[in-house]
């Protein structure tokens, strides 16, 4: 059995810098005030601005331009990921507020599993609609008569079953009479 | 969890009013960016009369 070189000294990793990404530093701000602030100041900042309203332009959920905005600071170390998830709140409600100001309809895209499922019935029964017209076309079809069957060559053919003497005729057995054996 | 839900359940919770307890705890002095402030942002926002540029313009000329 040859031993395995692919992989790692032991200790290698008290040797390597973990320093080499901004989150692995201590981050810029890390109070909640401040980091709304912040982030207020950025989404205000024209280029941000435009990139959130064209996402929900494209109705994109406030819930995802938020966490977008969020994973930029978090990437560049300016806030520590468990503060970006405590601001996400104020953000979305912001982002809402600016968004609304200009005409933009929004949503946030927080899921609400106890929301009431709306359905075509709930909602005709909410507006008082009552279909009165339905109802009695479909006892009218139970009571109808039934047609009559065609009868043209090219009619399908009638669920009514022949008897079975007509059926053997249509076969080709038909009963042959016994000729005597000695002509002469 | 991933990042996504995290955020959607934090926004979730603070547009139910709740701020998170430790937090509030750990602040020295009150939070200035609480669910009623942007309760009150909004009432700004929303009684603030967003005025047409056209109708400015015409205003201007007369």
């Amino acid at each position: 059995m040859t031993p395995n070189f692919k992989r790692p000294i032991a200790g290698a990793h008290y040797t390597s810098d973990t320093r080499n990404y901004p989150w692995h530093r201590p981050p810029d701000i890390t109070d909640y005030d401040g980091a709304v602030e912040y982030m207020i100041n950025l989404i205000n900042d024209t280029e941000k601005t435009e990139m959130v309203f064209a996402m929900l332009k494209i109705e994109a959920h406030i819930a995802t331009v938020v966490s977008t905005l969020l994973l930029q600071v978090i990437a560049k170390g300016k806030i520590p990921i468990d503060l970006a998830i405590l601001i996400a709140g104020p953000l979305a409600r912001y982002v809402e507020i600016i968004s609304e100001d200009v005409g933009i309809t929004t949503e946030m895209g927080v899921d609400n599993k106890n929301r009431m499922v709306i359905t075509p019935t709930l909602l005709r029964s909410a507006l008082g609609i009552v279909e009165e017209d339905e109802a009695p076309e479909q006892e009218d079809l139970m009571m109808a008569p039934p047609a009559e069957a065609p009868m043209g060559l090219m009619a399908p053919p009638n669920p009514d079953v022949a008897p079975p003497d007509e059926q053997a005729a249509m076969l080709g057995d038909v009963p042959v009479e016994e000729e005597p054996e000695d002509v002469v | 969890m991933k990042f996504e839900k995290a955020v959607q359940k934090s926004i979730k919770e603070f547009l139910a009013g709740r701020m998170p307890e430790k937090m509030m705890e750990m602040s020295e002095g009150e939070l200035q960016y609480t669910p009623e402030y942007f309760d009150e942002m909004q009432e700004n926002y929303s009684s603030t009369e967003v005025v047409n540029p056209e109708e400015m313009e015409t205003a201007d000329d007369a």
